[in-house]
């Protein structure tokens, strides 16, 4: 018996001292992370939308409900809404962010004296918490804070009521979400841009000053169009990272007033942890997953293109 | 059609980097001048001053009769063509080479016609619609050759060209350069650190060293009367011999060195060279082998097909070249006598490496 487990121990030890073991560690370890980071949890919630389950009512009463949820999900006003509120918050928080980085970046990318500071002074938002700086402005914007005070002497000379209600008024509540994502991520597409300019080759530079192009010429001919790799991925990172806009709407607005900052990440929060409607909510998430699993295919699909033309250009 | 003169041109860098000290040159109209030296000599930053990347920190820069010294790159009326040849990599070759065009908002019909009668004396007209990255190292060449005579520069500097291709392709390449300079007859301006390239291409060469001018000449000239031992070694394969020693002249003038001694002819002395301390050069080709002379013994053996290179020494520490018929048969070990052509004695003061004559 004793020497049984002895050459069994020994037989397993040989089993693992082989080569191949060491092949398919690796390969288990991704399956395994796999089926327990996504799979599982992909399946309970096709299963849990396939339900008619409300928290407010034990597990065991739940009973199959077919694709209701799925139909009522797709028939929801306030779901369109808010799907079409993230992609016009996301549209234009990623648009100002683009433009923004692109002129820091163009600014800061020459060599001047205080360079690195400017650069470091660029990138600390980027790097401050998330709910710090959702924290933050939710000071900056009280109604008579620090931010109306400043504008105090534009928005009186326009004769507007200085003191304007950042956070509880609709349309400005929208410009207080997308003001406060732009400061924050402005960091990464100047990031982007900065080293996208650094590594525009300088004879090509040269190469078209001597052929008599102007520096305006230079930019659109020739600058632009092989910053372009750069600006695909900003767009994309940033559009990817700005659709799933959530915390912003919790720390400032907490969605209102009414629904005008309510977000789909924040629909679906408050759909399954407000309202407890759980098979809901697992229904409209799988909806979602489809809608953004194409946009980010798709993004994808495009900067893996962007990039093959990049490499097959610098090859030689 | 244009010269080139510089006048005093000096480039510093910072306090301490003096690239360029000094330098004056006149580029005749048509002519095919090739400045050449080392690596970090500061063939680069003339350059780039002439077409205007660098401003000097003095002197100025005429291109013709005008002085450019100041103007923009594209206002000084020529064409360059870079060491990385800096083809745009998002363009076909096409509108590569028509680019210089299309910032001049030129109408669509003459580029096209201008554009394929170069492609077709570049002979590259097939690879109008393809990018530069599908080029071959000579092709992109062309292209890039292309792109800046399509332009018709007076002036077209070039800043070693010819480094990123094979060594097969670079001999090509020097032929097609001189036969484009015969049918362009405009002004070439050619950067190179290979000496065999200089000699081959140039009707004038430069040399600088550590930013100032050595000399200035024709091919021949530079190689029969080099100013000072770095150009006199710089030029010729295998390296020219250089001995230190001095001249003995009592009686009949002789080379004294550590190692060996041998009478030179009278005439062949210059009066500057004796009673001091010298070296002299010889190149290997005017180093004889036979039964008078110094004595050596054969060290290495190299064929060169027509001709064999000898490597001998004089004593243990003396090493010199030279360079006899094929026919002649040598063997590592073999014990020689050797001679210098007088004639061909080139004479450098020890001290400052200058030519004595
Ligand atoms: N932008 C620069 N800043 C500082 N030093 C430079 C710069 N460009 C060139 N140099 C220095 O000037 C010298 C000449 O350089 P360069 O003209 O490029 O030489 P070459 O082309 O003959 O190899 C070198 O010592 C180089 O280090
Ligand atoms: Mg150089």
């Amino acid at each position: 018996m004793a020497q049984a487990t002895i050459k069994e121990r020994k037989s397993l030890s040989a089993w693992l001292s082989q080569e191949k073991v060491f092949r398919l560690i690796p390969f288990i370890m991704v399956e395994a992370t796999f089926l327990l980071l996504l799979a599982i949890p992909f399946m309970l919630t096709i299963y849990i939308s396939l339900l008619k389950w409300r928290a407010n009512r034990p597990f065991e009463q739940a009973y199959f409900h077919g694709l209701l949820n799925y139909v009522r999900v797709l028939t929801t006003e306030d779901f369109w809404w808010a799907l079409g509120r993230t992609f016009y918050f996301a549209g234009t928080a990623v648009f100002f962010e683009l433009v923004i980085g692109f002129l820091l970046a163009m600014l800061a990318y020459k060599q001047f004296r205080g360079r690195r500071i400017y650069i470091t002074i660029f990138l600390i938002p980027m790097m401050v918490v998330p709910v710090v700086g959702g924290y933050n402005f939710s000071m900056i914007y009280i109604d008579s804070g620090p931010l109306n005070q400043i504008l105090a002497p534009i928005t009186e000379a326009m004769g507007v009521n200085p003191r304007i209600r950042w956070l509880s008024h609709p349309i400005a509540a929208q410009w207080a979400i997308i003001i406060a994502d732009v400061w924050q991520w402005t960091s990464l597409t100047f990031l982007i841009f900065l080293s996208g300019f650094t590594a525009l080759p300088q004879q090509l530079t040269n190469a078209a000053r001597v052929l008599g192009a102007s520096r305006w010429q230079i930019f659109w001919k020739v600058h632009l169009p092989l910053l372009k790799p750069a600006i695909m991925i900003a767009v994309i990172i940033r559009s990817m990272e700005a659709l799933k806009l959530f915390d912003l709407s919790v720390l400032l607005t907490f969605g209102g007033p009414g629904t005008s900052t309510e977000t789909i990440a924040f629909f679906l929060w408050r759909q399954v942890w407000q309202f407890n409607k759980y098979s809901f909510g697992a229904a409209a998430s799988i909806i979602l997953l489809f809608i953004f699993g194409a946009l980010i295919f798709y993004g994808i699909y495009l900067l893996v293109r962007e990039r093959s033309i990049v490499e097959e250009e610098s090859m030689r | 059609m244009a010269s080139i003169t510089l006048q005093n041109l000096v480039k510093k860098f910072g306090e301490t980097v003096t690239a360029v000290a000094g330098v004056d040159l006149d580029v005749s109209d048509g002519e095919f001048m090739v400045v050449v030296g080392p690596s970090g000599c500061g063939k680069t930053t003339t350059l780039n001053m002439i077409s205007g990347f660098e401003e000097p920190t003095s002197g100025s820069i005429m291109i013709g009769e005008r002085v450019v010294t100041h103007l923009e790159p594209g206002d000084r009326g020529l064409g360059m063509v870079f060491q990385d040849l800096a083809l745009f990599p998002h363009m076909t070759v096409f509108e590569n080479i028509a680019f210089g065009m299309r910032v001049d908002k030129t109408a669509d019909a003459e580029v096209k016609e201008r554009v394929s009668k170069v492609a077709t004396t570049m002979k590259i007209s097939h690879l109008l619609s393809k990018k530069p990255a599908q080029c071959s190292g000579g092709e992109a060449q062309r292209v890039a050759l292309a792109r800046t005579i399509v332009t018709e520069p007076q002036v077209l500097l070039m800043d070693e060209p010819l480094s990123s291709l094979d060594a097969k392709l670079r001999i090509e390449m020097r032929t097609e350069l001189k036969r484009l300079h015969e049918e362009l007859k405009s002004t070439f301006l050619y950067v190179t650190h290979d000496q065999a390239e200089a000699m081959t291409m140039a009707d004038r060469i430069m040399v600088m060293e550590s930013g100032y001018v050595q000399q200035i000449d024709t091919p021949l000239g530079i190689y029969r009367k080099p100013t000072n031992q770095f150009v006199g070694t710089f030029f010729g394969q295998p390296t020219m011999n250089v001995v230190s020693g001095r001249i003995d002249n009592g009686g009949a003038p002789r080379f004294v060195s550590e190692y060996f001694e041998l009478s030179i002819e009278p005439d062949a002395v210059p009066a500057s060279a004796t009673g001091k301390a010298i070296n002299l050069g010889v190149r290997s080709e005017n180093v004889t082998i036979g039964n008078e002379g110094a004595a050596g013994e054969v060290k290495l053996i190299e064929p060169l097909g027509d001709e064999t290179l000898v490597f001998f020494s004089s004593g243990d520490e003396e090493f010199l070249v030279a360079k006899v018929d094929a026919e002649r048969e040598f063997g590592p070990g073999d014990k020689i006598h050797f001679a210098f052509q007088s004639s061909a004695i080139h004479f450098f003061d020890a001290e400052s490496g200058v030519r004595l004559e």
